[in-house]
């Protein structure tokens, strides 16, 4: 592949934003599910 | 295990019409592939391993379904593990029976191949070996799992979710295969997926033989 | 209550961001592939900690078929879903890099052409979890279709690897600037951290829905 491929910065951002994003929501939905719990 | 397997196909013969049926809907998939694609001889032809597979794998959701359904309705299956004749050898009669079964639809869907897409070929004997070897990467799991699923709710939903991911080895291998037998194989490739096919049939018949025991354990 | 997972929380975010800054804005550009090879400093931590969390749950597996101890059902419960997480995880990442490199969402790259295809049979065993209300026999089957889907893990990736070779050459997406080591190992931890967590945390939850439906004590998870 010859050239260099310019730009992307859209592309990094989206991929780290998704995996930032799907941890932390996934952090509060443990926190979240276990309160739920702990309520019976 | 030989009488097990001799009571299966004892029920499989009795049962021929829905056999029949099957077969019916294996075809009838193959001519809505057709219509998918459009009258594109050219390509009919290049995919025709492909839906020939594809057919196949969704007509087994139908017979693999079935082949529990005679324990469910009566719960035969406690009574039989009562018998000396262990879990294993149950799963082997039922598997080898399924597999029969499947290989049966996959052979009778070869004409309606060859007629639909134009996909003949002189090496009618490798095809049919990979016909059953094909069948059997889906017999060995598709038994199990179906054990597993006529024995709760939405059966029909979950046995293909949980089958169909599993055998993609299976279904890349044996479609590769057939497709380099209908096409042309000038370097010989279609050897290389059919040991692949022999290894996965090798590994799934030993491991779900030996797990079944623990999946009908009550 | 161990405070070990919310210590592990923590650490783990503090990794993922030193790292994530480390690979954003110190790590020089790449070659050719420009800026978008940053995305690699967070898929390939990822890739190996699912990875690591695929193993866990066949152990777990594997574990519970020879012992019948509940705190293993738990746990697999936990890292299914975990794996499941990562694995999501890990698709979105691999278009994100393929769509600017190769110009299309999906290269049927074996690596992630594998990792798509035990997410769904992941999926299918959190159904079939969903779907059986006894736990003994929710247990064993959910181990049984664990190990299956696991052992059928290499097979998945030879044979895509296989039939991926007849059609395109083209290198692998992990292919890393060898100078910068830093965002990568910084990350491959925080994700650590955090998975630990994550199955420890997931695991309580599953072990006091089962101490509801079991009559018998469990072990602490």
């Amino acid at each position: 592949m010859t050239g260099v491929i310019t730009g992307g910065w859209n592309f990094v951002v989206a991929a780290y934003s998704i995996t930032g994003v799907a941890l932390i929501v996934y952090t509060v939905s443990l926190f979240t599910r276990s309160r739920h719990d702990h309520s019976h | 295990m030989l009488s097990a397997l001799r009571k299966e196909l004892l029920l499989q013969w009795r049962s021929r019409a829905q056999l029949l049926a099957v077969l019916v809907f294996g075809a009838a998939a193959l001519l809505l592939f057709s219509f998918a694609i459009g009258p594109n001889a050219a390509a009919l032809r290049q995919f025709s391993a492909g839906f020939l597979w594809l057919g196949l794998l969704l007509s087994s959701t139908l017979t693999l379904a079935e082949s529990f359904h005679a324990e469910m309705e009566n719960r035969a299956l406690e009574g039989l593990l009562l018998l000396p004749a262990s879990a294993r050898n149950i799963y082997y009669g039922k598997a080898i029976a399924n597999w029969i079964q499947l290989a049966v639809i996959g052979i009778s869907l070869v004409p309606v191949m060859v007629v639909l897409y134009d996909a003949g070929t002189m090496r009618i004997m490798t095809l049919v070996a990979v016909i059953l070897l094909g069948s059997a990467g889906l017999s060995a799991p598709g038994t199990l799992y179906g054990a597993m699923t006529s024995q709760i709710r939405s059966k029909q939903t979950l046995l293909p979710l949980l089958l169909f991911p599993l055998i993609v080895p299976a279904l890349l291998a044996s479609v590769k295969a057939t497709s380099l037998i209908i096409l042309g194989d000038p370097m010989g490739e279609a050897r290389s997926w059919i040991i692949l096919l022999i290894a996965f049939d090798a590994i799934y018949w030993s491991l779900c033989g030996l797990l079944f025991g623990r999946v009908v354990d009550e | 209550m161990s405070k070990v997972p919310y210590i592990l929380l923590v650490l783990g975010a503090v990794c993922l961001v030193a790292g994530s800054a480390a690979g954003l804005f110190y790590a020089p550009k790449e070659q050719y592939m420009g800026d978008v090879q940053r995305i690699m400093y967070v898929h390939v931590p990822t890739a190996w900690n699912w990875m690591l969390v695929v193993i866990y749950a066949l152990i777990c597996a594997i574990a519970f078929l020879f012992t019948s101890n509940y705190k293993w059902d738990a746990r697999l419960e936990a890292s299914l879903e975990v794996a499941t997480l990562f694995a999501i995880l890990l698709c979105c990442q691999g278009s994100i890099w393929a769509k600017p490199t190769w110009g299309v969402w999906w290269d049927w790259d074996p690596r992630l052409t594998s990792v798509a295809v035990l997410l769904f049979a992941f999926l299918g065993i959190v159904a079939l979890r969903n779907f059986v209300d006894d736990p003994p026999r929710r247990a064993i089957w959910s181990s049984v279709a664990t190990i299956i889907a696991s052992v059928d893990l290499p097979i998945v990736y030879y044979s895509v690897k296989w039939w991926n070779s007849l059609h395109q050459q083209q290198s692998s997406p992990s292919t890393v600037s060898s100078q910068f080591h830093f965002p990568l190992r910084a990350n491959a931890f925080g994700m650590l951290f955090l998975m630990i967590a994550f199955i420890m945390l997931r695991s309580r939850i599953a072990a006091a829905r089962l101490e509801n439906e079991i009559a018998p004590p469990l072990e602490a998870a």
